[in-house]
């Protein structure tokens, strides 16, 4: 067989080696792409659209404590760091009054439920409610009590409360 | 006898020259030709980085990238039948120092003829398109950030490494 003869066959055993699919690698292309996600403290909080808490009058014989009419639902969000202590306080604004008569803010009280701890008003110092480590979403219930009296004055007493949510 | 014969030739090869065209016999001749077609893979991005803004969970679960949309151009050329595979993967979870929110947070929109909706994750490459046999294929995807309040805060990032495979 000639020279010309094995060239041929050889350019054609080549050409079809090179277009079998055995022969073809796969062929790759890869891009990056950088992400960033920015995430800021945020504090959230809601009473349940709560912002009156009402004492019925009582016999002080019967009722030695007023439960208020209705429970306050309490839903604290905050976004903090992973150690973060996040901390919902309550601080009575003054005393309980009425004109010039007087209920003193420590005859105010709660019992909480779900994630809140009951407590004591005071109008000198903000009063734990709650407090959490790290992000994340809590609820629970507040119920305030007034200790009932023989010894109050009548009339018709009130105060503010406010409630601080803090995620530092 | 030898010299004769080279006389004959001689006079043969004249005779040959100096003949018409029209007496010119055919000369045959080949040549073979090829081309090699290998498999190619060619990936644009219109941006190398995308970015969520801090946003509050109640009033936007789902943080859109701003920008809009990635856009993305993919040429291949493959091996008839076969599928060309575009997919992503995350380097990593979203960091912020020691702090981590799963790279499961992002997902993404798609539009565009083969392209998929998917969720990001950091252990497989999510199929973000597939098509069959060679093309230019275009498409976009549309990120979003699932935005909780367990999310602790940070700035946190990732880097997305997209791969084009045609076989």
């Amino acid at each position: 067989m000639s020279k010309a003869v094995w060239s041929g066959v050889i350019t054609a055993a080549a050409v079809l080696m090179m277009s079998s699919p055995a022969f073809a690698q796969p062929a790759t292309d890869s891009k990056n792409v950088t992400v960033s996600a920015q995430v800021d403290a945020k504090a959230k909080l809601d009473l349940g659209g709560a912002t009156t808490a009402d004492f019925p009058d009582d016999d002080p014989d019967t009722s030695a404590t007023l439960t208020a009419t209705a429970a306050i639902a309490v839903t604290v969000k905050a976004r903090t760091t992973s150690s973060g202590t996040v901390t919902l306080t309550v601080q009575a604004g003054d005393d309980l009054k009425s004109g010039s008569d007087v209920i003193t803010i420590d005859k105010l009280t709660w019992t909480a439920g779900g994630a809140l701890s009951a407590g004591t008003m005071s109008k000198s110092a903000a009063v734990s409610l709650g407090s959490w480590t790290g992000p994340g979403t809590h609820n629970g219930t507040q119920t305030y009590k007034l200790v009932n009296s023989w010894n109050y004055v009548t009339g018709n007493y009130s105060t503010t409360v406010t409630y601080t949510l803090t995620a530092p | 006898m030898f010299a004769r014969r080279r006389l004959a030739f001689v006079l043969l090869a004249s005779w040959s020259a100096a003949a018409p065209a029209a007496r010119a016999a055919a000369q045959p001749a080949t040549a073979t030709l090829s081309a090699t077609i290998a498999p190619q893979a060619s990936l644009t991005l219109s941006t190398a980085t995308l970015a969520f803004p801090d946003a509050d969970p109640d009033a936007l679960g789902q943080v859109p990238a701003t920008g809009g949309p990635l856009l993305i151009s993919a040429k291949a050329r493959a091996t008839a039948g076969q599928s060309v595979v575009l997919s992503v993967l995350a380097s990593s979870d979203l960091r912020s120092g020691v702090t981590v929110v799963p790279a499961s947070n992002i997902t993404w929109t798609a539009s565009g003829a083969g392209f998929v909706a998917g969720t990001l994750s950091a252990t497989v490459p999510v199929t973000v398109a597939n098509w069959t046999g060679s093309g230019l294929h275009s498409g976009s995807q549309q990120f979003y950030f699932r935005n909780l309040w367990t999310h602790p805060t940070g700035t946190y990032s990732t880097t997305l490494v997209y791969t084009l495979s045609a076989p």
